[in-house]
């Protein structure tokens, strides 16, 4: 058995468009009090504001899970949404499904799926129609972890 | 905290108002007293502006004793020049000055803040695309804010001294002169420009003052002041003591279009960043973002209320266009270099809660479980801002359980109720006796 995970569970409610980000910023301060190197805090930070969007415009809220392990970080992403029909389209950049009234709001590009691929080292994809969508993201860190944190001069 | 910001320990009484308004919550109260974290201070001066007791004021240098010198050169922040309705003038304020003995720097100024905005539309026309938005260098409190809570955005900080610098250096330069000069800020932020400077090894600028004191000095001379001396024709300079001021100065040097936003306070600030964090702001080529309210105008440091200075501010008439003879000379003193930042910003995260990461871990494990005893109503009487800042201090070694008010009476009220219980027990030695002895209740 592996060493045990440093485990944070973020409940993300659908439709609530204020509360976007508020996840991935506590998973950024914890990250940062873990001293993670600040490249992997933002890549994973970006992960994980877009799962944050996907969960609150498609998805009708959902859990992301964060486990911190000493050599990667993995984000488990869960909804009971309506689904993805055809995932590599979805995956493909400009591609989105979202309403009009959302676009107008600024979101639902289309840059979601595959600015998470871009910013995560695996990324696997499983939905089922009407049913819901699980997401999982690896980040692994690079062989020392912990950096030197800048002394004040 | 790079010394903008000083605490007068004997005005402080502990009152803990102030914990709350720092926006990286580097405040505590200890002991009756106001402590700063350094590592997360970043000079911004909202603490100063609600302290009641003046006990967190800006730090200046000794007025009287810089007064009291030959001769004042000064370098006045922008803001400085629309602080009185009567000299709402750069030319009228210089005359002030001149009859109060103090030199200014105005002309080297203008032409400063025209090669840093040609600096910096020089550099956002060759730059690829990828790596803007740049961002601006010049609120001090932006960049440290950066430095601690936006590492990666380090990078994207251009490369462009400040124009208070440069101003100074092209007045060396010009006149071959090195008298300290004095410099008037707005905001603490701007103090560590002269005492603390990020960019370069040492700054050109000796001292520092307020604005306000500046203004109340010079006021208080009933200056002569006739109109006599000719107006300054380039005044772009001024409007970068308000948001935007300096994206529009910039774009009046560049030869394409520019996508830029300009924000202020420290709440849009921190939002905006975090939206360029998480690569949101791709087509923007340039970010300015100001600490204060409406930019340095805002600043604790001021005389003048914010309002009225735009209002003087947007009275005062000038060109953004740059006349042929201006491009030209920003463009030959851009050839210089006197523009480019000595030293590039480095980040300055805090340390991590432990040096290893299975520590750190623990202690993370640890954190919530203090965390989740708290009350969470962040009442800020146990001197830390937050409960999630009580429980990362009390982790970090800083702190204990019973400093919040709520725990410590949770724990009276448990050893009250042990206390009552022990009362009632009664030492072996007398049992018997008590079994005999019922007229006792004490015993009973």
């Amino acid at each position: 058995m592996g060493p045990q995970p440093y485990v944070e569970r973020y409940v993300v409610q659908g439709g609530v468009f204020d509360a976007i980000g508020e996840a991935s910023t506590q998973l950024k301060s914890v990250l940062k009090m873990l001293g993670i190197p600040s490249d992997i805090t933002r890549r994973a930070t970006v992960v994980a504001y877009e799962a944050e969007m996907n969960l609150v415009i498609h998805a009708g809220g959902g859990e992301i899970t964060a486990s911190v392990f000493p050599d990667r970080l993995e984000l488990f992403v869960r909804d009971e949404g309506p689904g993805i029909p055809d995932i590599p389209l979805a995956m493909k950049e400009g591609y989105s499904t979202a309403t009009d009234e959302i676009r107008e709001m600024g979101f639902g590009a289309g840059m979601g799926l595959p600015n998470m691929k871009r910013n995560s080292d695996s990324l696997d994809v499983r939905s089922e129609v009407g049913k819901g969508t699980s997401l999982f993201a690896v980040i692994r860190f690079p062989s020392d972890p912990v950096q030197q944190p800048v002394k004040e001069g | 905290m790079s010394g903008g910001v000083i605490v007068q320990e004997a005005r402080c009484r502990g009152c803990a108002k102030c914990i709350k308004s720092c926006p990286t919550e580097a405040l505590r109260v200890s002991e009756g007293l106001v402590r700063i974290i350094p590592e997360l201070c970043i000079d911004c001066g909202e603490c100063v502006r609600v302290c009641r007791e003046k006990a967190i004021q800006l730090y200046e240098d000794d007025w009287q004793l810089l007064r009291a010198q030959k001769n004042l050169v000064l370098m006045a922040d922008p803001t400085f020049y629309v602080q009185v309705g009567a000299y709402a003038r750069p030319a009228l304020m210089k005359e002030a000055l001149q009859s109060s003995g103090i030199e200014d720097l105005t002309e080297y100024e203008a032409a400063a803040y025209d090669i840093t905005a040609y600096a910096i539309a020089k550099l956002l026309e060759t730059e690829s695309r990828e790596r803007l938005p740049f961002i601006s260098t010049y609120c001090p409190a932006v960049l440290r804010l950066i430095q601690i809570n936006f590492p990666e955005l380090v990078g994207r900080i251009v490369p462009v001294e400040s124009p208070l610098e440069i101003g100074v250096l092209l007045w060396k330069q010009k006149t071959g002169r090195d008298d300290p000069v004095t410099m008037a800020v707005p905001c603490p932020a701007k103090t560590t420009l002269v005492h603390a400077p990020e960019g370069r090894e040492k700054s050109t600028m000796s001292y520092s003052i307020s604005v306000r004191r500046l203004i109340r000095d010079i006021l208080a001379g009933s200056p002569k002041v006739t109109g006599s001396l000719p107006a300054q024709p380039n005044r772009r300079w001024l409007h970068w003591s308000v948001s935007g001021g300096e994206c529009r100065h910039i774009q009046a040097f560049s030869e394409r279009p520019l996508t830029t936003i300009s924000v202020s306070g420290l709440r849009n600030t921190k939002d905006l960043l975090t939206e360029l964090e998480l690569g949101r702001l791709s087509g923007v080529d340039y970010i300015e973002c100001r600490a204060c309210d409406l930019g340095c105008i805002g600043g604790v440091g001021t005389s003048e209320s914010r309002f009225l200075s735009q209002l003087r501010l947007d009275s005062i008439q000038f060109e953004w266009t740059p006349t042929d003879e201006e491009r030209l000379a920003a463009a030959s003193r851009f050839e210089s270099d006197v523009w480019r930042l000595e030293k590039p910003f480095t980040a300055k995260q805090r340390i991590p809660l432990a040096e290893n990461l299975k520590e750190a871990m623990d202690k993370l494990r640890t954190m919530n479980a203090i965390f989740s005893e708290l009350p969470h109503i962040d009442c800020g009487s146990c001197g830390r801002p937050s409960c999630r800042a009580l429980s990362e201090d009390i982790v970090r070694g800083h702190g204990e359980m019973t400093d919040c008010i709520f725990k410590l009476r949770e724990r009276i009220y448990g050893l009250s109720a042990e206390i009552h219980s022990l009362s009632g027990k009664i030492p072996h030695t007398f049992r018997s006796q008590v079994i005999h002895d019922h007229e006792d209740q004490r015993f009973v």
